[in-house]
């Protein structure tokens, strides 16, 4: 007779159900500086593309209602390893889901932008990860990422 | 009674049951959390993330760093590179980075990459650390000499050794390349070695103190702690650099690329 090695005999150590990642500002990717963190705007429209990608996610965004009317918007978001951990999955978006999302503007004014939260078809909200910073807050001090 | 288990090595240590027993119903256990270091030293393997330290334990949170002292002809250059990066920061228009073009960090810069994590892997005779931000790898090769410096090809991760004094684990690593971004932005020359003291300071709290030595550049030694806690459990995340749309334009100013309506 054959017997699967129970290997949950093993110690187990807790899970990670909330991982704290406190750590001081070290740099990354690149900075935000080029968003305007002290203005944020809210963006209503329908996804046309959601980009799980790295350095950055994408949620790309033909927006109905925002500063300077209708018009196309690209909404960076952090890395698919700091996005999972508020969260977020790669099926989370789709085309054709209505968002609304406040986030920092690009200082140039072109119709890009960093996210601060976004607010999905069904109701829940969903943040950019722990490591950007909330919009409003000062850009100096927070914590980058690639 | 027979008890069949074969080791599967696959991005870490994984146990694989093999037996009928494998359509029971009973859900398999955690296989990261059984993962074990070789027999008589200090358990590092799994993964680990960047962190302030434990709470309120002053024990168990990192010193803080020492004083980075740059030689005369090269504390003024870098200097003004700090201050013209800060204006531009305020202004708006960040410089340029090594990151931001999303080229890898390398040493020592790769050991702390804001709050991405990193996993251990200890096997006989090596110690492989894999930074999960650009799927940076490091490999330490324990219990050997050490290679001359001007015999190692200059790269992002040099050659690196290792040997374990009691409960610590002492890494030494000579061989960047020059143009790899040095700690804190600090220049370094082909003399750079970084020396690495890995320490337990509690089953879920490790601290690797790092000296960088470099006699062109620096006037003397400076020494800053990494601390990192323990993530049970934790898978690491695939990270390739494929959609990076910042740039930098003909003016020198880092830019997001807008793509315009992509989608069906």
């Amino acid at each position: 007779m054959r017997k699967t090695v129970r290997v949950g005999a093993l110690p187990l150590m807790a899970a990670c159900g909330v991982l704290l990642f406190g750590t001081s500002a070290v740099l990354a990717h690149h900075s935000f500086a080029m968003f305007d963190m002290s203005k944020p705007v809210t963006l209503q429209g329908v996804v046309t593309a959601f980009e799980w990608t790295n350095p950055h996610a994408y949620i790309e965004v033909d927006v109905t209602d925002g500063p300077g009317g209708p018009r196309h918007w690209s909404i960076e978001l952090g890395s698919p390893s700091i996005l999972q951990r508020a969260g977020w999955k790669f099926s989370t978006l789709k085309f054709g889901d209505k968002v609304s999302a406040v986030v920092s503007p690009l200082k140039s004014g072109e119709p890009g932008c960093l996210l601060s939260r976004v607010t999905l078809a069904d109701g829940r909200v969903l943040s950019n990860g722990g490591a950007a910073p909330a919009t409003g807050a000062p850009a100096t001090g927070a914590v980058r990422q690639p | 009674m027979r008890v069949c288990a074969v080791v599967v090595l696959a991005a870490g240590l994984v146990w694989a049951p093999l037996s009928g027993g494998a359509s029971s119903a009973a859900p398999l256990p955690s296989a990261r959390a059984i993962q074990q270091a070789p027999s008589g030293v200090p358990n590092l393997m799994g993964s680990w993330a960047p962190s302030s330290g434990r709470g309120a334990d002053a024990k168990l949170a990192p010193p803080p760093a020492g004083p980075l002292v740059l030689k005369p002809e090269y504390a003024k250059a870098f200097e003004a590179r700090r201050a013209a990066d800060a204006e531009a920061t305020r202004r708006g228009e960040p410089l340029p980075s090594a990151g931001m073009l999303c080229s890898p960090y390398g040493m020592p810069r790769m050991m702390a990459v804001a709050t991405y994590p990193m996993e251990i892997l200890q096997t006989p005779g090596q110690v492989t650390i894999i930074a999960e931000a650009f799927s940076e790898v490091r490999r330490i090769y324990l219990n050997r000499a050490q290679e001359p410096i001007d015999d190692v090809p200059p790269g992002y991760y040099g050659h690196s050794v290792g040997r374990w004094e009691g409960e610590t684990l002492v890494v030494d690593t000579v061989g960047i390349k020059e143009s790899v971004p040095g700690y804190n932005s600090m220049p370094h020359s082909r003399q750079m070695r970084i020396t690495e003291r890995f320490k337990l300071m509690a089953a879920d709290v490790l601290f690797d103190e790092i000296t960088i030595q470099d006699p062109v550049v620096l006037e003397k030694p400076v020494t800053y702690t990494r601390a990192y806690r323990r993530l049970p459990d934790y898978e690491m995340v695939e990270f390739v650099c494929e959609n990076n749309r910042e740039y930098v334009d003909a003016e020198g100013k880092v830019r997001m690329r807008l793509p315009g309506k992509v989608g069906q």
